[in-house]
């Protein structure tokens, strides 16, 4: 039963209408930089534009999803209400005005430094200070989920915790500890310079930190998706969940190497040894673990519920799902695109591969549609199973939902794979306008004219979205009852101490950590030469 | 066995997970740190130790080969983007005073119609930079190097300061309706040529580039010029001579005049 | 009783499938871990070797990044080396011209912010971060003009950005170099 329905709402909603505003800007963007337009324009507003779009859907957006649900979760699988709802409005509030505070600077043109930062460029103080009132604010929930799950397992020992709540906190402490990389590099070696203590910045050393965050922060995003596909999947369309026990072993393996991977982000870099990039390689490549188990489970666990419903023969089941179902679809398409972009990332995740590809538009096109794709379509059919939940009304566009989530995975895969192609044809990523009429760009202009019109196509879907949403708030009421999970196949009665707790994996993460990111970090502190002087952007006249 | 404590040897979770995880890391380290540097015969490893410091990625300066030596005077000047922002009142004094010699091809206010830059409102850091680099024989002009010879750094400092301090003022060829040529707003990416405006100020302040509104075209056309043609060589590192040598005829004429148009 | 022992014999099939599909899962990543070993020893395309250090403020005024020393360089052994710098918003030299069927080491740093450079039609696609110097061997099959721009967001010039380099024949680059000790092919 939820009861903090306002709160959790307010979180969707919030998240939801800032993911539209960056939409709007991406589809700019799209089209500003794409032949379509005659580029003459200040390249400053792309950057600016770029700077809002990322940090809005990087830090904004997402943080809120997780945080919303993660509340949705707590009260739904405990069937209690949760513990400390006046720090979850402060969590909110926080993140709400530090994306403010961050988006003020940002839009005035005083930090268009892009959401990686990219010291030694320094922009307005205020933009970064913004970021971390987000990140404290997150942390207000990782803080709480801990709490109603520790409080839980005290009330119920020897019980083991909902597969939805053990998932919801192995995402909480992934994001603490990926988030303190950034606040690291944000506290200590930015701000001081965007404030004025100092003028010199170690850009290699920032860049180590980033890092530290810039790998993990995905799996943050995923997380939601993933307990979305385990536990609200198999029960949408009518089944069971394959397998409990190899769900959370699936989560756990994200808490312990989803962190210490980031350094293949540095694979180009000259201020790393060659040794911490082999080892990041060879634990990047286990991080793939996780989601070929996952791949597996959802498979199996869809069988499952098309047998039940009277599926046949070795791939036979496979029409027998419920396919006007929006879950179904939603999940369907996200596993798609989850396949596309996972094998993109096999490619990345090689240094030998990455050098064909680092830095090209092959990588936007990479995080777009493993972000925007799988995981963002994912959050819409958390929104849809959730909305009459939250809001006691029905939610009944199903035509609508199945024409949006359509058109999100079209407008994807039509704004993604040329996007790919140009990658590979060398095009550079980041760049406000390209000269397509030089005979060296111009074979690049029809893929890039695609992409553009593929944005578009997103931005219908995201606007159908919202009025989905919007339509739900006015529907007819109507009592939806409890919001339930999906129950196993098998439900083991008892379960090994270490697939109920966190201890072992903490300290595994930590540890790993340490021995991955402990010398690189500490070497690079050590040198005072390598700090060099702070170009401040967005401070000319 | 989910009474079992966690933390126990006993507990297989316990060591089959820490076993495996430091198992990974251990062979990752081996191989990263020793087996693959050690592979690479264009790395010239000493020892064993060698290998893992190099893998590892500790420091060292660069090994320093004999460089070509330039048969020409460069600057010297270290340009940073903090450079000379810091208003200094004193400093400012000191300049007004200095300038008065400065006055008969600068103008009394910093502004003339005698084809020589306006200072009004110029960064301090551009003007000391040309006045360094007119002392060092960098740049080089008959009227301004002795002027330079005789300055100390102070002196440098302080006029700068002064010419910082000073209003712009809008030249007498104002117009400010005037459509900017592309070569401004865009640049030309191919040739290597971006915004005029990302560095000089209209849009955005690279350390060490000139504030350019008002300023004479005939000056303006006569430097890009002259950074094409390589007799201007005081931008460090070619950034300039970089983007005039790739500009055309007309391209200059036409940011000149642009250029002079603006406040 | 009988839906018992069919409850235990199901969730021991559907256990042993699963450990199957864990035990391909991780024999996948085992070999995709494994082939970026292999190619690392035995194609030598491992990431840089060393790290070294230079600072970006003193670049034109001593060491080997001083603007009369960049441009490529005829080594004794029969190979080259091409020295850069990347700055806000060009790479000097803007040009680079080297020898086809020739090991190349280009040895490059940042003056300012942090730069990247990739050079379209090949592999070769490095980071510049000031402070520390970039080294990377590399080897051009045929003659021919590339694009290289630079790929990381360096300001608000980034977009124009984009040097040139121009691989010519073995000979040819020969008798340049015993003309000049650092070639470019800026005009």
């Amino acid at each position: 039963m939820l009861t903090s329905k306002r709160l959790i709402l307010a979180h969707f909603w919030l998240a939801f209408i800032v993911f539209g505003a960056a939409l709007v800007l991406g589809a700019w963007q799209m089209f500003v930089r794409s032949p379509l337009n005659a580029w003459h324009f200040n390249p400053e507003f792309y950057y600016r534009s770029v700077t809002a779009h990322g940090s809005a859907m990087g830090y904004v957006f997402p943080t809120l999803i997780a945080m919303g649900f993660g509340y949705a979760i707590t009260e739904a699988s405990f069937e209690k209400a949760l513990i400390g709802r006046r720090w979850a409005w402060t969590g909110f509030f926080l993140v709400a005005v530090g994306a403010v505070v961050a988006m003020i600077p940002v839009s005035l043109g005083l930090a268009s430094v892009l959401y990686t930062f990219y010291p030694p460029m320094v922009g307005n103080p205020f933009y970064y200070i913004g970021v971390v009132m987000v990140v404290v604010g997150s942390w207000i929930w990782v803080a709480l989920m801990v709490i109603n799950f520790v409080i839980w397992k005290r009330e119920n020992p020897g019980k083991p915790v909902p597969l939805a709540m053990y998932a919801n906190v192995a995402g909480c402490l992934l994001w603490g500890w990926t988030a303190v990389g950034a606040a690291l590099e944000i506290l200590f070696l930015i701000l001081p310079v965007a404030l004025g203590f100092k003028s010199t910045i170690d850009a290699g050393l920032a860049r180590v930190f980033f890092s530290w965050s810039l790998h993990a922060i995905v799996y943050f995003w995923l997380i939601p998706t993933y307990i979305a596909y385990y536990t609200i999947f198999p029960r949408a369309i009518g089944g069971r969940l394959y397998s409990d026990a190899m769900a959370r072993i699936s989560f756990i393996l994200f808490v312990v190497v989803a962190m210490p991977i980031g350094v293949h982000h540095l694979f180009a870099d000259p201020q790393v040894g060659a040794g911490f990039k082999f080892m990041h390689s060879v634990f990047t490549g286990l991080v793939a673990l996780p989601t070929l188990l996952t791949v597996f489970t959802i498979c199996a666990s869809a069988e499952i519920a098309s047998r039940l419903r009277g599926g046949r023969g070795a791939f036979g089941w496979i029409g027998a799902l419920p396919w006007s179902n929006p879950i179904m679809l939603a999940t369907a398409l996200s596993l798609v695109m989850l396949g596309f972009g996972g094998a993109g990332g096999l490619i990345n995740m090689s240094y030998q591969l990455d050098a064909t590809v680092h830095n090209t538009q092959w990588i936007t096109g990479h995080f777009h549609l493993i972000f925007g794709g799988a995981i963002v379509i994912m959050y819409f059919a958390i929104a849809y199973d959730l909305w009459p939940h939250l809001t006691d009304r029905a939610l009944d566009s199903f035509g609508l939902m199945r024409t949006q989530l359509w058109l999100w995975f079209i407008g994807m895969i039509v704004t993604t794979f040329p996007w790919h192609y140009v990658g590979i044809l060398g095009m550079p990523r980041r760049m406000a306008y390209y000269d397509y009429a030089n005979p060296a760009i111009s074979p690049q202009a029809f893929s890039v004219t695609m992409s553009a019109i593929g944005g578009f196509i997103l931005l219908l879907s995201g606007l159908l979205f919202l009025l989905v949403l919007i339509r739900g708030q006015f529907g007819a009421r109507g009592e939806a009852g409890a919001y339930r999970f999906a129950v196993p196949l098998h439900m083991p009665a008892r379960i090994p101490v270490a697939l109920n707790s966190f201890g072992l994996w903490l300290a595994l993460m930590v540890g790993l950590t340490v021995v991955n990111y402990g010398f690189p970090i500490a070497q690079l502190m050590a040198l005072n030469e390598t700090s060099v002087p702070a170009v401040y952007v967005g401070a000319g006249r | 066995m989910s009474d079992q404590p966690l933390f126990s040897p006993r507990n297989p979770w316990f060591g089959i997970s820490v076993g495996v995880t430091a198992a990974i890391a251990v062979l990752s380290a081996v191989a990263g740190l020793i087996w693959l540097p050690l592979a690479q015969p264009n790395l010239k490893l000493a020892s064993v130790w060698d290998a893992i410091c190099s893998a590892a990625g500790v420091p060292r300066a660069a090994v320093q080969e004999a460089a070509v030596k330039p048969d020409f005077k460069t600057s010297n000047v270290v340009m940073t983007s903090e450079m000379l922002t810091k208003v200094d009142q004193v400093s400012i004094g000191r300049g007004a005073t200095l300038a008065q010699r400065c006055a008969i091809c600068h103008g009394p206010q910093g502004v003339s119609d005698a084809h020589s830059p306006n200072l009004a409102g110029q960064f301090a850091a551009v003007t000391y930079k040309e006045l360094n680099d007119f002392k060092t024989g960098a740049r080089v002009s008959v009227v301004m190097s002795p002027f330079a010879a005789a300055m100390s750094d102070q002196d440098m400092k302080d006029v700068a300061a002064y010419y910082a301090y000073l209003p712009r003022v809008p030249s007498n060829n104002l117009d400010t309706g005037r459509a900017a040529p592309a070569v401004v707003v865009t640049g030309a990416p191919l040739r290597n040529i971006p915004p005029c405006g990302s560095c000089h100020g209209d849009i955005d302040n690279k350390a060490g580039s000139p504030w350019l509104g008002g300023q004479s075209a005939v000056y303006i056309k006569a430097q890009l010029e002259a950074f094409a043609s390589g007799t201007r060589r005081n931008d460090i590192s070619q950034q300039m001579r970089n983007i005039a040598r790739q500009m055309t005829a007309e391209e200059i004429d036409q940011v000149a005049h642009y250029y002079e148009a603006q406040p | 009783m009988a839906t018992e022992t069919d409850h235990s014999l199901g969730e021991a099939v559907a256990a042993r499938i699963e450990r199957r599909w864990a035990t391909l899962s991780i024999v996948i990543v085992g070999v995709l871990v494994g082939m970026a070993a292999y190619i690392g020893i035995h194609q030598a395309t491992m990431p840089q070797g060393r790290v070294e250090t230079a600072d970006p403020r003193t670049l034109h005024l001593s060491g080997e990044f001083i603007e009369s020393n960049l441009g490529s360089e005829l080594a004794a052994d029969g190979s080259v080396i091409v020295r850069a710098i990347g700055q806000q918003y060009s790479f000097t030299p803007q040009c680079v011209v080297v020898p086809a069927e020739t090991p190349i080491t280009f040895r490059a740093t940042s003056a300012d912010v942090v730069h990247g450079f990739l050079i379209e039609g090949t592999n070769i696609n490095t980071m510049l971060v000031p402070g520390y110097v970039t080294d990377l061997p590399v080897r051009f099959k045929a003659p021919g003009d590339h694009l290289m721009p630079c790929q990381e967001f360096c300001g608000i010039g980034h977009q124009g950005m984009w040097g040139k380099v121009k691989v010519v024949d073995k000979a040819a680059f020969r008798d340049m170099a015993a003309a000049k000790r650092r070639l470019t092919c800026v005009d």
